[in-house]
């Protein structure tokens, strides 16, 4: 008797031990899931099993997150170059959908296993990771003098160079270079009437003057040349999120004022609204649409959709010639940065270092079709080297990237929907404002 | 008795579980919602019932995703579950044919929402979209509208697309319930001379209740969290005429950096579907009783 209370005890014990096994199994599994595992689960490209920095013999391996997944490739080539120049370092990339990036590098970055190196973009979600402290000084990096020193400003904060802005953007408008010469436009206007009769041209023949993807992107890039004579005080967002400069004022009831003119006339499509990038980008790419209200980004994406279209950038001067103060727009962004929780931060300088080289940049660059902050760079493809030129006109930084607060950007964006949407530019900017009143307070 | 004490043993893996990915974040949540908490920072400070005040009193972005909920939640719930009703009506009898059908309108519950997502963005384009294209091409030009761009349509517009995706899932259950009714009560109805409606009417759609109220309940939260679908087709926009309470939380956590907010928002959007569920449970009981 006493023998089968002993089995039974022992067969209790082991179906104990078995539970308790498979609940650390189960928890393990749960909590420890990070790195690629997650990216992939994401629908993020991965470049490789990521994760935690980590040893393999010497090998340091270290992690570099960023969301722009159309860059794999060439990331692909220049880590292999890399790691042929530096033996003893492995880089796993790790590639998270731009929409995603937010919430998933802020809580990776904070644990220091994963992106040791990592991307930022200018504005709200740079503010916020300066503020919790997980950009590493670069300051007195040499290889911060690669840069073109005005165009890393958006990643300096407080005096310290926190990150470096590796793209060069050029938020305004794409032209048909060809179909513009045909349509016999042959120089860009260089104020608002001159602009309205060139948008009037081409609707007489029978062309959509501006492709506009209204159901995304299109607000928030098209506004920053519309408003950047309207409002030429850089300062203008800071102002309105500290309540200082109102969306009911005239500068921004002219922008939409001006928005609404180019839907009211037909320059802009009725139905923009429901249009998203790529199918605003395909209107452009089959030369249905002359202009292309996004940015130099889509430059080499409508070059692949139509290797003949010759392209360069335009932005409408929505003031008379003699107050323009500002030719265009750019952004600097894809900001390049090392993770202060990293454990392996000289191995992660040193590939920021080997990312901000004039020949690594340039690979980039022609590679994915974008300009960079590097100086020196030679580009090769066409859609580049002609649009190069506005680097040396006087362009502004994306004045929407000033603007902190996401709800406030959204209140700006929606009264542009809301005037595309049939709305008076001043019932707009009123019900904006009320939006930026309400959030200002929070 | 010893044993049976032992059979407690066997739900402590998924009381574990449940305690920390379901009690655990809900407590978090409910902590965070007093802070003001960026998501990043390790610093935060405690602001009292400071989110819930503003959110009642004086956001109108969240009472406007509230009410664009309600009316995506009203639009879901009646015309999927009166599809989904018709069409298990209709396929309830298991001939090949009627299984073939079920698997048919089955088929859009197991493609991803995301994916479904993308299909209908397309085919909503107001330029090179299908649906416009078709309604052309059959002479019904002025049917053919701005779905998604358009502030005062765009919420049913993706409504529909949720129907459209989630109906058989729910015909599912419902031909469940009607499968379990004993063919003796039609046979009984039948000899009393009672005609289709009333049949329905009296036998049918009575002993159909608890399959009702787990379609309503079902549909209700499933509209609640249609984050996915709203999220990819038009990310809450044009003028925020589809943000919906998820999308809003999201907005306010991820983009705005604002977790102690949206914790507030996210007990809020709690407590609406359980009052909400509750309201349903209390009004479809009576009917099953």
């Amino acid at each position: 008797m006493e023998r089968v209370f002993l089995q039974m005890a022992r067969r209790e014990k082991a179906i104990l031990s078995l539970l308790l096994a498979f609940m650390l199994v189960a928890l393990t599994a749960c909590g420890g899931g990070g790195g690629s595992s997650d990216a992939q689960g994401s629908g993020g490209a991965s470049g490789g099993a990521s994760g935690a920095s980590g040893k393999s013999g010497d090998k340091v391996t270290i992690s570099f997150i960023h969301w722009r997944g159309e860059d794999v490739k060439t990331f692909n080539s220049i880590i292999e170059k890399f790691e042929q120049e530096n033996p003893n370092i492995k880089v796993n990339m790790d590639v998270y959908p731009s929409e995603q990036y937010q919430q998933i590098a802020q809580a990776k970055l904070l644990d220091g296993t994963t992106g040791d190196v990592f991307a930022a973009l200018p504005g709200a979600q740079f503010e916020s990771m300066a503020k919790a402290g997980l950009f590493v000084d670069l300051t007195n990096q040499p290889f911060v003098a690669n840069y073109e020193p005005n165009l890393i400003k958006a990643g300096a904060k407080d005096g310290k160079q926190l990150a470096l802005p590796l793209q060069l953007v050029y938020n305004m408008p794409i032209y048909n270079v060809d179909m513009f010469k045909k349509l016999g436009i042959t120089e860009i206007p260089k104020d608002w009437d001159g602009f309205l009769a060139m948008c009037e041209k081409i609707k007489q023949a029978g062309i959509i003057p501006i492709a506009f993807p209204g159901a995304d992107i299109g607000p928030g890039q098209f506004m920053n040349p519309m408003m950047m004579n309207n409002a030429p005080d850089e300062q203008i967002f800071q102002k309105l999120e500290a309540g200082q400069a109102k969306l009911t004022d005239e500068w921004w009831v002219k922008t939409l004022t001006q928005f609404k003119e180019l839907v009211d006339k037909g320059y802009i499509p009725k139905d923009s609204l429901g249009v998203k990038k790529d199918a605003a980008g395909a209107l452009f790419a089959q030369e249905k649409a002359a202009m292309l209200a996004t940015g130099s980004y889509m430059l080499a994406t409508e070059k692949q959709q139509n290797p003949n279209l010759h392209m360069q950038l335009l932005a409408p001067i929505t003031v008379p010639a003699d107050k323009a103060v500002y030719e265009g727009i750019h952004t600097t962004t894809f900001m390049l940065a090392v993770n202060s929780h990293s454990k392996h931060q000289a191995e992660a300088l040193k590939f920021v270092e080997f990312l901000s080289r004039k020949d690594i940049a340039g690979q980039y660059a022609n590679e994915t079709g974008q300009h960079v902050t590097v100086k020196g760079v030679e580009y090769t493809s066409p859609e580049l080297r002609d649009t190069i030129v506005w680097a040396s006109k006087k362009t502004r930084f994306q004045p929407r990237y000033f603007i902190t607060n996401q709800d406030v950007q959204t209140a700006v964006t929606n009264s542009i929907q809301a005037v595309i949407g049939g709305k008076s530019p001043e019932e707009a900017a009123k019900e904006a404002q009320a939006v930026v009143d309400q959030k200002i307070k929070k | 008795m010893k044993t049976s004490k032992w059979l407690y043993l066997f739900l402590l893996p998924g009381t574990l579980l449940y305690l920390v990915f379901f009690v655990y974040p809900t407590l978090s949540g409910l902590y965070y919602s007093v802070t003001n908490w960026d998501g990043i920072s390790p610093d935060y400070s405690f602001v009292g019932l400071e989110h819930y005040r503003t959110m009642l009193t004086g956001d109108l972005l969240f009472s406007k995703a509230l009410g664009n909920n309600l009316r995506f939640m009203l639009v879901v719930v009646l015309a999927q579950s009166a599809l989904a009703l018709v069409f298990a009506m209709l396929l309830v009898k298991n001939t090949k044919t009627n299984i073939l059908l079920r698997a048919l309108y089955f088929f859009p519950t197991i493609i991803a929402s995301i994916s479904v997502a993308f299909i209908w963005s397309f085919m909503y384009d107001p330029t090179l979209g299908l649906v416009n294209a078709a309604l052309k091409s059959v002479g019904l030009s002025s049917w053919a509208l701005n779905w998604i761009g358009d502030v005062h349509i765009a919420i049913y517009s993706i409504a529909f697309v949720q129907v459209w995706a989630h109906t058989g899932q729910v015909m599912i259950i419902f031909i469940a319930g009607l499968q379990a009714i004993p063919e003796d009560l039609y046979e009984v109805a039948r000899i009393e001379g009672a005609g289709r409606w009333q049949t329905f009417r009296r036998v049918t759609f009575p002993l159909l209740a608890p399959s009702a109220t787990i379609v309503v309940a079902y549909t209700t939260i499933q509209s609640f969290k249609a984050f996915d679908l709203i999220f990819a087709m038009t990310g809450g926009g044009p003028v925020n005429s589809t943000e919906i309470l998820s999308t809003y939380i999201y907005h306010t956590a991820f983009q705005n950096y604002k977790f102690g907010y949206a914790s507030a928002e996210s007990v809020v959007f709690m407590l609406i579907i359980a009052l909400v569920t509750i309201l349903q449970f209390r009004l479809l009981r009576g009917r099953t009783a």
